[in-house]
Formats: C-alpha cells, sequence, structure tokens
C-alpha cells in the first residue's frame, strides 16, 4: 500500500519536473534577445561562434531534441554563464543558496517554536481575553506587509537605538572565507579570526532578519494551530474521552495534541515556500546575500540565465520540500492516505 | 396590505438576512466593512475628489510635514514628498492602484476560477485525477513567487503584475471551487434532484451554484488579501507599478530616499497597506464566524 | 571590553548607554570600512574614467610620478623625486624615488624595488601595440580621450632611476597628465611573471602597485579588502585593514554610518546633512570639487541634430528647481562644463536662462510644433556630481511636458547601461565627469572632442573641427593668458552649439565617524586613506 502510494507520488515528482523543466526551456524563447545568448549567456558572440554554438545547442534539430540537449547540459552542471557577471551560473547560484536556506531554517524553527504554543494555548482558552489577544495579534501580523515591518524595525532597533546592524550577514571586518556558505561552519573553519566575536557579530546579523522573516509564518502557524485544535476539540472521541472520565489535561495531551498537530506536518512544507518568497523581500532589504536577493537582481538587469536557473532552483526546492512533507504527513496519518 | 395569518407559520428569514444579522453582531468585522466601503469609494472617485493634482511638482514646498506637525499647512494635511507632491492626493489615487487593481484582479481570478472549477468538480477520472494533483503543486507555490516568475517573464510593470497576480491567484480559486462542488454533489438534496431525473447541468444551475456564493466570497477575501500584499510587495520591490505612479508599495520605496528626513512618507503608505488588508481580513473572519453561527442555527 | 558583557548591553538601553555599543559591531584591530557607492570596474586605474572605481582603487593601491596638492591645485613630487623639461618642451626627463617596494601578496612577491623599467610598462602599454598588454584592455578611455598615442613619442629608460618621455608637441598639460590617478604606477616584473604564467587579464584584476595598501580579496558588490602594506615608502596610519564595503543604496550607506557599519561614507544625501553635522559623533567634511552634472544631447540622432532643438531643451529646463530638488542647495549651478573654481572659466549668463516661451519658439523654429518624443536616460546610480539622476528626470521630464515635449525615462542595470551608453544607444543622457587634475583640457577632451566620442566619454557623439581646433590650439601652449582665451573662446562656442546641457557643480561630502582621522579628500580624483587613523 505505502509503497504503491510513494511510487505514485514520485511518478508525479518526475512529472512535475519535466514540466518545470520544459517551462524554464521555454523561457528561452519568450525572453527578448537572441536565442544562443539567452541559452549560454555568452555576450557578443562572433558569427563563426555563433555556428559552432548552434550545433552544440542542437539548435538546427527540432524542438524535442533541443530539450533533450538542453536537459542533458543541466544534468551536466553547464547551466550557462551570468550575463552580468559571466560567471557560471549554477556556481552563483551554489554561493547565494545556504544564505537563504540558513534564514529560511531559523525563521521556520522560531514560527513553529512561538507559534504552535501560542495557537493551542489560544484554543485551549478559547473566547478567554488571552484567546483574543493572541488572535489579535495573530490577525495584525497577519496583515502586516512585511516589508514595511522590517523598515520599521530597521529604524527603531538600528536607527534609533543602535543595536543591531542593518545588512550582511558578517562584518566586514572579519575576514571569513566562504567554504560551506553557512556562516556558522564557515566562522568555524576560518583562521586568524577571532571566532566567538565572529559568531557574535553573525548572531547580531541574523536576529532581525529572522524575526521579520518569521512574523508572518507564526501568525499563519497559530491561526492553523488554533483551527486544528479547535476542531479536533469538537470530535466525538474528545467527548468520548471526557465522558470515559479522563482529566481535561489527559484528554488534551493524550488526544486533542496529538490530533490537531498532525496536519502542522503538512503546513511546515507550505510554510517553507512562504519563508522562501517572504526570504526575498527580506534579503533585498537586508542585503542578505541569498538566492532571493539575487534573482530579483537578475530580473532587474534582464539577466536571463539567472533567471532560469534561479526559477528552476527556487521551485525545485519548493517543490521537493512540499512532496516530502506530504509524504510524511501520510506516513503518520493514516486517515490522509486515499488511493 | 398584510395577510391575516389564521395559523402559526414559521416565518423563516432568507440566508442573506440571517448571515448580515450574524454579522453586524462583531462590531471589529462591521468597522473592516466601513473602511472597505471607504477605499472602495476612494478607488473610484479618487480622481474627482483629491485636493491637488497627485502628479504636480511643487519645489516650494518639499518635504513639507503633515499638518499636524511642526512647519505643516492645512492645505497639505499629509504634506508633501519629496517632489514636493501632494501626499493626500497621491494616497488617494494609490487606493484605485492598489485596492481597486487589487480587486479587479481577483474578481478576474475569480470568474476564470469559477469556470475552471467547474469543470474540474463536475467531471472525474483520469484527467481530473492529473490535473487535481497538479493544482495541488501549483498551490504549494505561494502566490508571490508565482507572480515574480510571471514578471520575470513578462517584464516589469503595473498592468503586468495585474495578470501575473490574476494568474498566481487561478489556481486557489480552481481548487476552491472544485472542491465546494464536490462537497455539493455529495449532498442528500442533490441525489434526491438526480433521482428527480435532473441532468448534470441542471443540478449545477439550480442546486449546486446557488450554494457557492459562501464559499466563494470567503476565497474572494482571502485572495483580496493576498492580491493586495502581493501588489504592494512588487511595486516595492520596482518590479510592480512604476514612477511616478502612486502605487503605495512603490510609494514606500520611493520614499526611502527621504526616510530620516520624512518617515511619514514612508510610514504612511505602508499603514495604509496594513488597514487595508487588515480590513478584509476582518471582514473575511467576520464572514466565517457569521457563516459557521448561520449553520449552527 | 567584555564580550559577554556587551550581549547584556544591547539588551538593555542602560548598558547600551554606557559605551558598549561601538564595540559590537566590529572588532576594534584597527580596520577602517569604507562604504562605496558602487562595485569598481577593474583594479587598474588605466582601464577607467569613473570616479567611483578611482575612488576605491587609485590611492590605496598605486602611485604616481607626481602628485596634485590638495590645496593649490600645482604639482609635488611623488615617484619622481626631480623632474626637468627641456627648453623645447619635447623632453621630460624624471628623476625615481630609490627603494620604493610593491606589493607582496599571495599571488606575487618582488624581488626588487621600483626601477625606470616599470615606468616605461606603464606607460608603453598604451602606446606600443607590441606592448605584451597592449591587446588585453578593449581601450584606455582617460588615456585614449587625451589622445597618449599622439601625443607621446617615445619613453625611455635612461638609468635605472631615470625615466624619460619624448613628446611629439610641447604640451602644456602634459604633466597635470602623470599626476592623475590613471597614471598609477605599475610591477613591470609583475607583468613578466602574468606573461609567463600565460594569465595576463590578471593583470587588471589581482592589482600591484606601490600604494600604502595591499590588495587582498574583492567580493563583486560586497566589498573590498585590503591589507596595509608594511614597507610603504610615505609614514602612514596604522589602519592594519580597509575594507571598501560596497553598498550602492544611498539609504542604506546612511544607515551603516549611523549604526557604525562605516566609519566613511562618501555622497551621504544632501538632505540629511545638517542631521550629521548636529551630532557630535559624526564629522562632515566638504571639499569644492571639479565636476559637473550634465545633459547630454546624442547629437548623432534625429532631432538632436539640430542646434534649435538643443538650445530648445537647454531653455525648457528650471535649473534652479532642479538645484533646489536634487541638490538641496548644495551645489551651483553650472553656465559651462568648467566649474568656477578652475582658471579658464567664463562666467556667462547671455540667454542661458529658464525662458519656456523662447523654448517653444525655438521649437517651431526647427519644425517641431507640436513637440517629439525623446528618452532621457538616467543612470542608476549615485554619483558626487548627481546624487539622484532618477528625480532629476522627473523633473526634467514635467518640465518637458510645458513645452510639448514628451519624455520617457529610461534606466538599465550600471553595466548595461554604460554599454549601451558607449554604443551610442541613447537619445539623451543624465551624467556627469568628475575631474581628474585642475587642467581644463581634463573637462572639454574627454567629454567633447571627437577622440572621445570615439572612445566613447563623449556622451553627446559630438565631434566637432572648430572645438577641436580651439582645445588642440590651448595645450600647445604654456602661456596661460594665451590658453585662457582658447578656453573661453571654446565655452563661448559650446554655448551656443549646446551638444550639453551643463546642469550643476557639486560639493564633494562625505561623512565619517568622528573617531576617523586623517582622511584626505581630493578636489581632483581619488579619496586618500595613507594617513587615516582611529582613536579607540
Amino acid at each position: 500500500m505505502i509503497l504503491r502510494y510513494l511510487a505514485r507520488r514520485l511518478f508525479l515528482l518526475g512529472f512535475v519536473f519535466v514540466a518545470l523543466t520544459v517551462f524554464v526551456f521555454s523561457l528561452n524563447y519568450l525572453f527578448p534577445g537572441d536565442l544562443v545568448s539567452n541559452l549560454t549567456g555568452l555576450r557578443d558572440i562572433s558569427p563563426q561562434k555563433h555556428q559552432q554554438l548552434q550545433q552544440m545547442l542542437a539548435l538546427d534539430h527540432s524542438l524535442w531534441q533541443q530539450y533533450i540537449a538542453y536537459n542533458r547540459r543541466l544534468l551536466a552542471g553547464d547551466w550557462g554563464l551570468s550575463f552580468a557577471s559571466q560567471q557560471p551560473v549554477l556556481a552563483e547560484i551554489l554561493q547565494v543558496l545556504p544564505a537563504t536556506l540558513e534564514l529560511a531554517a531559523y525563521a521556520l524553527c522560531l514560527s513553529l517554536f512561538a507559534g504552535i504554543p501560542l495557537g493551542l494555548l489560544a484554543a485551549v482558552k478559547k473566547d478567554s481575553l488571552l484567546d483574543r489577544g493572541i488572535s489579535g495579534i495573530a490577525l495584525v501580523g497577519y496583515s502586516m506587509p512585511v516589508f514595511w515591518l522590517a523598515l520599521i524595525c530597521i529604524m527603531l532597533f538600528s536607527l534609533q537605538l543602535g543595536w543591531l546592524p542593518t545588512s550582511g550577514r558578517l562584518g566586514v571586518l572579519f575576514e571569513v572565507p566562504s567554504q560551506t556558505g553557512f556562516i556558522f561552519v564557515d566562522i568555524l573553519l576560518a583562521e586568524h579570526v577571532s571566532r566567538s566575536a565572529a559568531a557574535y557579530s553573525a548572531l547580531q546579523h541574523l536576529a532581525m532578519p529572522t524575526f521579520i522573516l518569521a512574523v508572518y509564518p507564526t501568525n499563519v502557524m497559530i491561526r492553523f494551530v488554533r483551527t486544528s485544535m479547535l476542531e479536533v476539540l469538537e470530535q466525538n472521541y474528545i467527548k468520548t474521552a471526557r465522558a470515559k472520565g479522563l482529566s481535561r489535561s489527559q484528554v488534551l495531551y493524550r488526544h486533542g495534541l496529538r490530533n490537531a498537530l498532525l496536519p502542522v506536518t503538512r503546513q511546515v512544507g507550505l510554510q517553507f515556500s512562504t519563508l522562501i518568497t517572504l526570504a526575498m523581500l527580506t534579503e533585498v532589504i537586508f542585503s542578505w546575500p541569498g538566492i532571493g536577493q539575487w534573482l530579483i537582481d537578475s530580473i532587474y538587469q534582464r539577466n536571463y540565465p539567472a533567471i532560469q536557473a534561479g526559477l528552476l532552483v527556487v521551485s525545485s526546492l519548493v517543490i521537493c520540500v512540499n512532496m516530502l512533507t506530504e509524504i510524511l504527513h501520510t506516513l503518520f496519518n493514516p486517515l490522509a492516505r486515499k488511493l | 396590505m398584510k395577510k391575516l395569518r389564521l395559523y402559526y407559520e414559521e416565518y423563516n428569514k432568507r440566508p442573506y438576512q440571517l448571515l448580515w444579522r450574524h454579522f453586524i453582531t462583531q462590531h471589529f468585522a462591521l468597522f473592516g466593512l466601513v473602511i472597505l466601503s471607504i477605499l472602495l469609494l476612494l478607488a473610484v472617485l479618487s480622481p474627482f475628489v483629491s485636493p491637488h493634482d497627485p502628479y504636480l511638482q511643487n519645489s516650494e514646498i518639499l518635504l513639507l510635514q503633515p499638518s499636524w506637525q511642526g512647519t505643516g499647512l492645512v492645505a497639505y494635511p499629509f504634506g508633501t514628498d519629496d517632489l514636493g507632491r501632494d501626499l493626500m492626493s497621491r494616497l488617494m489615487l494609490g487606493t484605485s492602484y492598489s485596492f481597486g487593481l487589487a480587486i479587479l484582479a481577483v474578481s478576474g481570478a475569480m470568474l476564470i476560477g469559477l469556470a475552471l472549477g467547474i469543470l474540474a468538480g463536475m467531471t472525474r477520472g483520469i484527467q481530473s485525477s492529473i490535473f487535481n494533483h497538479l493544482l495541488d503543486l501549483a498551490l504549494t507555490i505561494p502566490s508571490l513567487l508565482l507572480a515574480i516568475v510571471i514578471v520575470a517573464v513578462l517584464g516589469p510593470g503595473l498592468l503586468n503584475t495585474i495578470w501575473a497576480i490574476l494568474l498566481a491567484l487561478l489556481p486557489q480559486f480552481i481548487h476552491g471551487v472544485g472542491n465546494a462542488i464536490q462537497q455539493q454533489l455529495k449532498q442528500d438534496y442533490v441525489v434526491a434532484y438526480r433521482l428527480d431525473g435532473a441532468n448534470n447541468w441542471q443540478i449545477l444551475w439550480s442546486v449546486v451554484l446557488p450554494n457557492l456564493w459562501e464559499p466563494l466570497s470567503l476565497l474572494f477575501t482571502m485572495a483580496l488579501s493576498t492580491a493586495i500584499l502581493d501588489i504592494a510587495a512588487l511595486g516595492f520591490l520596482g518590479l510592480g507599478a512604476q514612477a511616478p505612479t502612486p502605487e503605495w508599495g512603490s510609494m514606500v520605496a520611493d520614499a526611502l530616499d527621504s526616510i530620516y528626513l520624512a518617515p511619514w512618507t514612508v510610514a504612511l503608505p505602508g499603514l495604509l497597506i496594513f488597514i487595508t488588508v487588515l480590513s478584509v481580513n476582518l471582514v473575511g473572519d467576520g464572514l466565517r464566524n457569521a457563516m459557521k453561527k448561520r449553520r449552527e442555527n | 571590553m567584555n564580550f559577554s558583557y556587551c550581549r547584556f548591553g544591547s539588551l538593555s538601553l542602560v548598558l547600551w548607554l554606557t559605551g558598549c555599543q561601538p564595540a559590537t559591531m566590529a572588532n576594534n584591530d584597527q580596520g577602517l570600512v569604507y562604504c562605496a557607492e558602487g562595485s569598481p570596474e577593474s583594479f587598474n586605474p588605466q582601464l577607467v574614467t569613473s570616479g567611483t572605481t578611482i575612488d576605491a582603487i587609485s590611492q590605496h593601491l598605486y602611485d604616481r610620478l607626481l602628485d596634485i596638492d590638495p590645496n593649490s591645485g600645482g604639482l609635488l613630487p611623488a615617484l619622481a623625486q626631480r623632474w626637468h623639461i627641456s627648453p623645447d618642451g619635447l623632453t621630460y626627463l624624471f628623476k625615481l624615488r630609490p627603494n620604493i617596494s610593491f606589493h607582496q601578496t599571495d599571488y606575487f612577491t618582488p624581488s626588487r624595488y621600483l626601477t625606470a623599467e616599470d615606468v616605461v610598462f606603464t606607460f608603453n602599454r598604451m602606446l606600443q601595440v607590441e606592448h605584451p598588454f597592449f591587446q588585453t584592455a578593449i581601450e584606455y578611455p582617460y588615456f585614449d580621450s587625451i589622445e597618449w598615442r599622439h601625443r607621446v613619442k617615445s619613453i625611455t629608460a635612461l638609468s635605472s632611476d631615470e625615466v624619460e618621455f619624448k613628446l611629439n608637441q610641447p604640451d602644456s598639460s602634459f604633466l597635470s597628465v602623470l599626476a592623475t590617478d590613471f597614471a598609477a604606477i605599475l610591477s613591470a616584473e609583475y607583468g613578466a611573471q602574468l606573461v609567463a604564467q600565460q594569465q595576463k587579464a590578471l593583470l587588471d584584476i589581482q592589482p600591484v602597485g606601490t600604494g600604502p595598501f595591499k590588495f587582498r580579496q574583492y567580493q563583486k558588490d560586497v566589498l573590498i579588502r585590503y591589507y596595509r602594506h608594511d614597507s610603504y615608502w610615505r609614514q602612514h596610519g596604522d589602519i592594519q585593514q580597509l575594507v571598501i564595503d560596497i553598498v550602492p543604496d544611498n539609504t542604506k550607506r546612511l544607515a551603516k554610518l549611523l549604526t557604525r557599519e562605516c566609519d566613511i561614507a562618501p555622497i551621504p544625501r544632501l538632505a540629511e546633512l545638517q542631521m550629521f553635522s548636529n551630532r557630535p559623533d559624526f564629522k562632515v567634511e566638504q571639499q569644492t570639487s571639479m565636476n559637473v552634472a550634465f545633459w547630454a544631447f546624442n547629437t548623432q540622432k534625429p532631432p538632436f541634430d539640430r542646434v534649435e532643438v538643443r538650445q530648445a531643451l537647454a531653455l525648457a529646463i528650471n535649473k534652479p528647481n532642479i538645484l533646489q530638488a536634487v541638490y538641496f542647495g548644495q551645489a551651483e549651478e553650472a553656465t559651462s562644463v568648467l566649474p568656477p573654481n578652475s582658471w579658464a572659466y567664463r562666467k556667462q549668463n547671455l540667454g542661458q536662462s529658464f525662458d519656456p516661451v523662447k523654448a517653444k519658439e525655438l521649437l517651431t523654429q526647427a519644425g517641431y510644433p507640436d513637440g517629439f518624443n525623446i528618452d532621457i536616460w538616467a543612470m542608476p546610480v549615485q554619483r558626487l556630481y548627481n546624487p539622484n539622476a532618477q528625480k532629476m528626470a522627473e523633473l526634467i521630464q514635467a518640465d518637458l511636458r510645458a513645452i510639448g515635449v514628451k519624455a520617457r525615462i529610461v534606466s538599465y542595470e550600471w553595466n548595461t547601461f554604460r554599454r549601451k551608453l558607449r554604443q551610442g544607444e541613447h537619445d539623451s543622457v543624465l551624467i556627469g565627469w568628475s575631474a581628474d587634475n585642475a587642467d581644463p583640457d581634463n573637462f572639454l577632451r574627454p567629454l567633447l572632442s571627437c577622440a572621445a566620442a570615439v572612445s566613447g566619454s563623449n556622451r553627446a557623439n559630438w565631434c566637432d573641427e572648430q572645438f577641436d581646433q580651439f582645445i588642440s590650439g590651448a595645450v600647445q601652449t604654456t602661456d596661460v593668458a594665451q590658453r585662457r582665451s582658447y578656453y573661453l573662446a571654446a565655452q563661448q562656442y559650446l554655448q551656443q552649439q549646446m551638444p550639453l546641457m551643463p546642469i550643476a557643480h557639486s560639493k564633494r561630502f562625505q561623512v565619517k565617524n568622528s573617531s576617523v582621522q586623517g582622511v584626505m579628500i581630493n578636489p581632483y580624483g581619488g579619496i586618500s586613506l595613507v594617513n587615516a587613523g582611529k582613536t579607540p
């Protein structure tokens, strides 16, 4: 049963990747400019070189064969050059992606650790002052434009109070070479640097972007957990459990919590996609050197090879994480296995 | 003339009236509705009621403070921006871009979504299954990301943003409508109607559609808050409305330059976005509660 | 200061006030952070003209044969201890300073001091096609625009410390050319090493010079890291590390200054100068600067090929308005390309003012009674001469609407922008020029000569024989009065032809943390941090 389910999911995943690559491949034709340039990222190509490249890209063959050749290049890691820097796009992405993952991961943790307890609390104390307070704050946070909140926080915490830096991942005077892309690992690997001071600086730089990025998902999480818990509390099995004489806390802990948190696993996947998107805004505001800022810059610069690659990576990431959380959700929750 | 009542007859209020009665008991939701009505009026009337030309530059009064602060003038209640344009007029005109266009985009998405959703909901089998799986996946991609993707292809600009947001919201509607229809089809009264000999389209027309407005209005409010935030975010990133269009998000981005000298030029557009989205969400939550109460009674 | 104490300090306002704050932002080990407004285009000043690049590289990494006295604009000895000019004005002999050492870095270890060979290597690059590095650059914008190859006949090393330049014609601006930031001295030994390694492109990417700092690291659009060059020949400050943090956004640069992430920031927003000068923890420095912001018309394209049209557009613009809105009054209205502090400046106000009615008349005369559509290219970056081209473009757009000309504002990412400009794709462009030496030739030749139209720094694509005769005539004599009369004539001619409309001469400002000392802003070119230091 479960194997069949997995197989179906995998098949779907494969299908989606085909659709995604077809879409990204077709972008080469949709973008203005020379097709060979769009595919390779080379600029000012001489006529002979142009001829040669056309052959390499299989442009003299059918569209189908061009698509195959395109996929082959993708798999081989030949993603073309960036218009702006004339560096391989893939290498650039691998350099910026960890920064985004790092930021998103911390924000996700924050949103789970803050959102779940608050949501549960609001549900358990339904209609109390506490519930109203939490729900009200959640609604406010949910309606807040992220970029505006970020600006206000910068005004307050950086410019007025001077507590936190406004941009970047690390004080520029720390010379920490980028080896893994994950700042704390890099600091550990770095030589000739005061590690504790560098780590403290990294923490300071991380604080505000993480908080800003976590605001929206946290509030979504509060609302989600609250609704989910309320639904569970209305179920018959809860009433049965109460009727059997279990205390309120026992009911909540043994029956309520488990069932209310099950859908949260699936929500984590959705949260991740939201985070990656909001990370783009956050990165732009805080000059965080991640893939979001890189992609937005590429859009400004009409850097087509980079846009394609960026979209491919971000979408694949989002889809894979969602698929993964959905599979996990199904594994934990037999009821969700509709076959 | 009133009919003479000979015997007791249960008098049922119409569902809309019932809903309204439950809705107005929620003060916050009502407050949201009032604000939304004002904004809607502004969105339509702003060109006629704005006190100044929102594009007129006046170098005499650059970065004038709001009228409640030191050097402010009553003629410019919210002060002026760094080119001496009246902020209040710009914000009013911005209503039609940030709020009005969001409503248009969401309405468009709703109509198309309704049509496609009906197709998806009324059909079964392998096509529908593949379609639904794809839809599920499209739903996992946030609308802002989809919109950024679409803008990346179409190129920056306000009109492209609207298209992008319309397309990005589509999966939600198709999914929502499809699900609602599937639920309706399971109801006993549909089965009864079918046993009476009604065909699919008759069922759709006379039973399912009239029952769709409830989930649709909820979907609409959710999509509207997303659309407003997305238009503003794209405007802020410089991918949406371009200068000098007074779209709220792009106004925030433009005003960043003078954030130290004139923080209100950043604060006010952002505050408006916030209030608008908050009102939409308040109304949405209010509707949801009212519907729930109506069903419970 | 105790580290954990700081952590709590940042949580509490009270402790923050006790002075914990500066240490929270950076480790205090004698590093200086300069927040630049853009990435450098190259690490070799020979290849660029942009002031941003010059600021970021030239005074830190390199030395020149001569320096310019920032106060008087006169020449001072630098790598050249003495120089001698032959009576006919054709031969220049320079005697080099002894014991000047080049940078020792990861990629190069010098085995000898500076010799005449290095000077010859440096200047022959732009002169001789057979020079190994001649082909590695597409162009030498500054040297091409001043027609280096026509001016200089030969460069020879007479001995290890004597260099002789032979010119084709007497040239009164020649010494000034050698004192510009573009005339940085490179290492011939490093060049030879790169030739042997077949890595010639690295000459302009991994620099080796004799300047007070040596290259360590560069991440495009992020930062440049320099280390102190310990065996620098001059006395210099004790800054161990100089980081040039690249922050293109004006507002962010200011924010970084306020949070102490930057020690020095150039091109502050003029509007905020007041705020900074009121705070004791910051210091605003200003310096008159030789620069001009202008609106250049692409004279190769209709309707800009008509003088009347150019005159009309210039008359339609309300300059005082621009000065107020864009420069917040911190700039002088430009009536000529040359700034008023230049000795060849010609004061003129003949008809050069704001007159939309006359502008409309001129357009009608030129055959455009209903106006036309144009593009205004506004550069996407802030520069010394123009802090906000976008805003300026919006103002001009509004002014043009009044005479029936519909303008569209166009902007691209900066690299694309410059590439497209060089290819002459623009209608008109808002850009400017910062001078590198006090000589008027440095304005007129790179901006408007025929040679510059070919090399691409002439944004108006304007080539006029009459004008070229004026400026060539001016450099063939050393008599200042005579030169002045040539330049006055040239300026009058420009006034009449209007290939570009000068808008403003802005002052150069920078804001720095009060703890930083010894920063020198030079009216002619790049910022120098030789003597910079930080008081704890």
